[in-house]
């Protein structure tokens, strides 16, 4: 089976494109992550993933209108591909094998620890 | 409406429009208002402003800044870009060119940047003086009848009497060497050489850091003592020893005074601890001619002119000297001068010291110009044989390279950009060459220590001078080397060249093998060089000396041992394989020395003077060493031989020579009392070397007394082990407390031609590697050739040509041009190794063999070379050949 490359922000990233789905762009992802898992996404590792996302193939993307609150500025909405949702599929069938493979009795051990 | 609304800081906005990637530079903006907005909705402006910025820092991240090239076409990033790649891949598609180019390159460098490192060394030495452009030392020259002496020395009170007299002299110092004395770590002595007195201004006038002490007050009490940082560690594990004694040769205490930083290795003195020099009670003796001893330093005041002063110090100088001559020779200086002798002192810049300076009474041996000279040519020579394998190896490549030439032109390129592509190709080269020349000269250099003597740490080769020495090469070899390339290619006319009438290219061999003659002529020099210094030493050392060096111990420390002389002599002289023995200093190999003037009449004439070295020996001296005696007699013990003299072949022959025996020589023993002493001549012995090869045998006078200044033994057997340990155990328990040092004549003679013989050896590698590399490029063009004549080699075998014959053929070009080179470097070697040879006094015969020999040897590997290609050429298979097409 072929690899993919898919980083942990990324992946993120990645299911809230999903999630979004027509209104994916740079801000609504943002507070979406940040409603959802509350947490921090600085402008700049979000742009970066969007770049990187967008080399492998994952997303496309295209310019949208220009809006007041933008003072002009076009958005910049994102699509998953085929490709994406492959390799977000990939990515979670590989962590159910490995829950899967977890023994019983290691999980067991670690209440007894606790 | 939108002033309405808050806008983010404008200089942080222009600042990310600055560095974003201009695609997704609208829309983050886009984002960045958006939220920047909502924030001031939030938080307020100020918080925003705070956040906006951070973000726009945040930003800046490898995915969404501008790419540094080729993006925008409005440089010529981009053609750089293509350079280098087109560069890169002419390198891997012809490996072994380029490998060639680079390993020739690296090593001439690397060659290139030792000699340097030396030959800079050579020049900076007594540089690291603050005040070395202001220091002089007072040289002395005299001549009277035959005899003419260089000093680097002079009286007792010239330096003192100049600085009393002479405004413009600021501080004057003097140095004299003590020799060496035993010092006292715990129960053992050890010997510590190198010591000199000094006077107290020593620190005045050299920069010589004290880091503990005063140097004001070091040197001006007796029995202190100045020594260097290594010193105070050996004996004491600290540098901080001010007031604490050192037990000298077992008996005198001295107190430290001082610790000074260890002397830099390019000083002109290298001394290792100081004594003050007002112990020695004839420093401040009044006397101007009889006693030339001191190494005597001025410093001038800044801005005084030391020519100037040579004139006014030489009639000081007189008006001592006259009154001292009168009364001691009973002449005027005027009728001194009038018979065309003359005493006069010159100064010689602290500079000047090491490299032009060779007088009697140097400090240390100095260093030697003509070596710098040589060194620098051979480094030169290095350089333009591996820039000219790379011009060759291009320009014989041209005719492969012009397709693309003509190519690229008919596609629009410019000369310009052609030119550059060229250059950039050549630049890289010897970017290469120049890391990997970093890389040898790293891993070389404790072995270059080695041969040198000196100490260069590996750091020197980070340091600035360095560095811009290496990066000013590379340019300069990156453009010498492709330029030539770079031009000629780059005008190929495209019709021409893609008709295909300029593969030939016969024309431009000439230049190219102007170039490969040139090489093979700096080969043939250096190989003729080589074999003619190697023969040169080779001849030294096995030189009749006239005295025998094999199988001679000579001990030290024989001056501590007092009254327990006569009982070791004894008891050595028991020991079985020792054959005979000597107790005296005066060795030819570098032991005391002594000069005196003897005169032919006791009214002290100076017609007929002679100055000759006067050596205290015993009746065994002449046996023990081996020295022949051709008239008169030697020494016999018991008899009053105290004013006998036996003389060398030198003084005899000075003296008049023919029936020298029993006449009287007169020498002045007391100025004051006028004490002259009667010698009669007994003995006259066959020359023999005591000083340089480089000079020839100086008058000698042997006188019979006791010097108990070492001990010298004639052994004879296999076991030198053996023997040593029983002459050990015999001086262990006569002399417990004196330390056990020997050494053998032999050892001692050829370290007193250490400098040249590792001159000989950096030579003989360094023409070794000029040859490798100029044998690289030969290899190369032979390839070269090799290739473009394939099909003309296919089809003449097809013809029937034999093996042999093809060889011949593709050999026949090369060796022509070796014969040339040959022809041209013949006669410029004979002239350059007559030169150097005149430097000696002692020489070998300048043989035509030697340039046959050379020649022969440069043939021979520029064949050996060549015909492997050649051969490989020849025996191919023709149907391999000619297949293709």
């Amino acid at each position: 089976m072929k690899k993919y490359q898919l980083g942990e922000f990324e992946e993120i990233v990645l299911l809230t494109i999903a999630i979004l789905y027509k209104d994916a762009y740079g801000v609504a992802i943002k507070e979406e992550i940040e409603a959802r898992l509350a947490r921090d996404v600085s402008m700049g590792a979000l742009h970066a993933a969007f770049v990187r996302l967008e080399n492998k193939g994952y997303i496309k993307s295209r310019l949208g209108e220009g809006t007041e609150d933008r003072a002009g500025r076009p958005r910049r909405y994102f699509q998953m591909t085929a490709l994406g949702k492959k390799a977000l599929e990939y990515s979670r069938q590989t962590r159910e094998e490995l829950w899967k493979a977890i023994p019983k009795i290691s999980l067991d051990l670690k209440i007894i620890v606790s | 409406m939108e002033e309405t609304k808050p806008y983010p800081p404008k200089f942080f906005l222009r600042f990310f429009r600055g560095y974003c990637h201009p695609r997704l530079a609208d829309d983050i903006e886009g984002d960045l208002i958006e939220v920047y907005r909502k924030r001031a909705l939030k938080n307020g402006k100020r918080k925003a402003d705070i956040r906006f910025a951070i973000d726009v820092l945040l930003l800046i991240r490898p995915n969404i800044i501008k790419p540094v090239n080729g993006y925008q076409n409005i440089n010529t990033y981009g053609m750089y870009k293509s350079y280098f790649t087109i560069a890169w891949r002419t390198f891997l598609r012809s490996k072994g060119y380029s490998l060639i180019n680079i390993s020739g390159l690296a090593i001439g460098l690397s060659a290139c940047l030792l000699i340097a490192l030396y030959v800079h060394h050579e020049l900076s030495y007594d540089r690291f003086n603050e005040k070395a452009n202001r220091i002089y030392r007072v040289d002395s020259e005299l001549k009277f009848g035959d005899n003419h002496m260089n000093l680097a020395l002079t009286n007792p009170l010239f330096g003192e009497t100049a600085k009393a007299d002479f405004p413009q002299i600021e501080q004057t110092t003097r140095l004299q060497w003590y020799g060496s004395f035993l010092v006292k770590k715990g129960d053992v002595n050890v010997r510590e050489g190198n010591v000199a007195r000094a006077d107290s201004t020593l620190f005045d006038v050299f920069s010589l850091p004290m880091i503990h002490g005063n140097p004001k007050t070091a040197l001006t009490e007796p029995n202190s003592i100045v020594i260097t940082e290594s010193v105070a560690k050996k004996y004491f594990d600290n540098t901080d020893v001010v007031g604490q004694t050192l037990t000298i040769n077992n008996t005198e205490n001295r107190k430290i005074t001082g610790v000074i930083r260890d002397i830099p290795s390019n000083s002109h003195f290298r001394f290792t601890s100081f004594v003050p020099m007002i112990e020695n009670e004839y420093a401040n003796e009044v006397i101007w001619a009889g006693s030339q001893n001191w190494a005597t330093y001025l410093l001038l005041k800044p801005g005084a002119d030391a020519e100037g002063l040579d004139p006014e110090l030489n009639k000081m100088f007189d008006r001592h000297l006259g009154p001292e001559m009168k009364s001691v020779i009973n002449k005027t200086l005027d009728e001194f001068k009038s018979q065309g002798d003359y005493f006069k002192v010159s100064l010689t810049k602290l500079t000047d010291i090491h490299l032009r300076s060779n007088k009697i009474g140097e400090l240390y041996g100095g260093g030697n110009l003509q070596y710098i000279y040589i060194f620098s040519v051979i480094a030169l020579f290095i350089l333009i044989i591996a820039v000219i394998n790379f011009m060759n190896l291009a320009t014989a490549r041209s005719a492969g390279r012009a397709r693309e030439v003509g190519v690229r032109k008919v596609m629009g390129s410019l000369r310009g950009s052609l030119i550059q592509q060229f250059l950039t190709e050549s630049f890289l080269t010897c970017l290469i060459a120049m890391l990997l020349s970093i890389a040898i000269t790293f891993s070389i250099l404790p072995l270059f220590n080695e041969l040198t003597g000196k100490i260069f740490d590996v750091s020197i080769l980070l340091s600035t001078p360095v560095m811009i020495l290496l990066v000013s090469l590379t340019i300069g070899v990156g453009l010498l080397a492709g330029s030539y390339p770079a031009f000629y290619l780059s005008a190929f006319q495209p019709v021409s060249v893609l008709k295909g009438s300029k593969t030939g290219n016969v024309k431009k061999s000439f230049f190219r093998n102007t170039l490969v003659v040139f090489q093979f002529s700096a080969s043939v020099l250096l190989i003729s060089g080589t074999l003619i210094v190697f023969m040169q030493m080779q001849y030294i050392r096995e030189k009749d000396l006239g005295y025998n060096r094999e199988q001679m111990l000579i001990l030290n420390n024989i001056d501590q041992l007092g009254q327990r002389i006569e009982p070791i002599k004894n008891s050595l002289s028991q020991i079985s394989g020792v054959e005979n023995l000597t107790v005296t200093g005066f060795l030819p190999v570098n032991y005391n020395r002594n000069n005196n003037t003897y005169f032919p009449t006791p009214s002290l004439d100076i017609k007929g003077t002679i100055s000759m070295q006067q050596w205290t020996i015993d009746e065994n001296y002449i046996a023990t060493i081996g020295m022949k005696l051709i008239e008169g007699r030697n020494y016999i013990k018991g008899k009053t031989d105290s004013t006998s003299i036996i003389l060398n072949e030198s003084a005899a022959k000075f003296l008049g020579g023919e029936d020298i025996l029993e006449k009287k020589l007169y020498r002045l023993i007391d100025e004051e009392t006028h004490t002259i002493t009667e010698y009669r001549i007994v003995g006259i012995v066959k020359d023999f070397n005591f000083s340089s090869l480089r000079e020839p045998v100086k008058p000698l006078a042997f006188l019979y007394g006791s010097d108990n200044g070492g001990i010298t033994l004639k052994i004879n057997t296999a076991d030198i082990p053996s023997l040593l340990s029983t002459i050990e155990t015999q001086w262990k328990s006569l002399a417990p407390d004196l330390p056990f040092e020997y050494s053998f004549m032999d050892t001692d003679f050829d370290n007193a031609y250490k400098g040249e013989r590792q001159t000989g050896k950096l030579v003989t590698i360094f023409a070794t590697l000029s040859i490798f590399i100029s044998c690289l490029g030969l290899f190369g063009l032979a390839t070269y050739v090799a290739e473009q004549r394939t099909k003309e080699v296919g089809i003449r075998k097809v013809l029937g040509a034999s093996v042999t014959g093809i060889t011949t053929l593709l050999s026949k070009d090369f060796v022509k041009l070796v014969l040339l080179a040959i022809a041209v470097a013949t006669p410029l070697a004979y002239y350059f190794i007559h030169q150097w040879l005149q430097g000696f006094a002692y020489r070998i015969e300048l043989s035509w063999w030697v340039f046959i020999l050379s020649g022969a040897i440069a043939l021979t590997i520029a064949l050996l070379t060549v015909s492997f290609q050649a051969i490989k050429a020849a025996m191919m298979n023709p149907v391999k050949s000619l297949r293709s097409e």
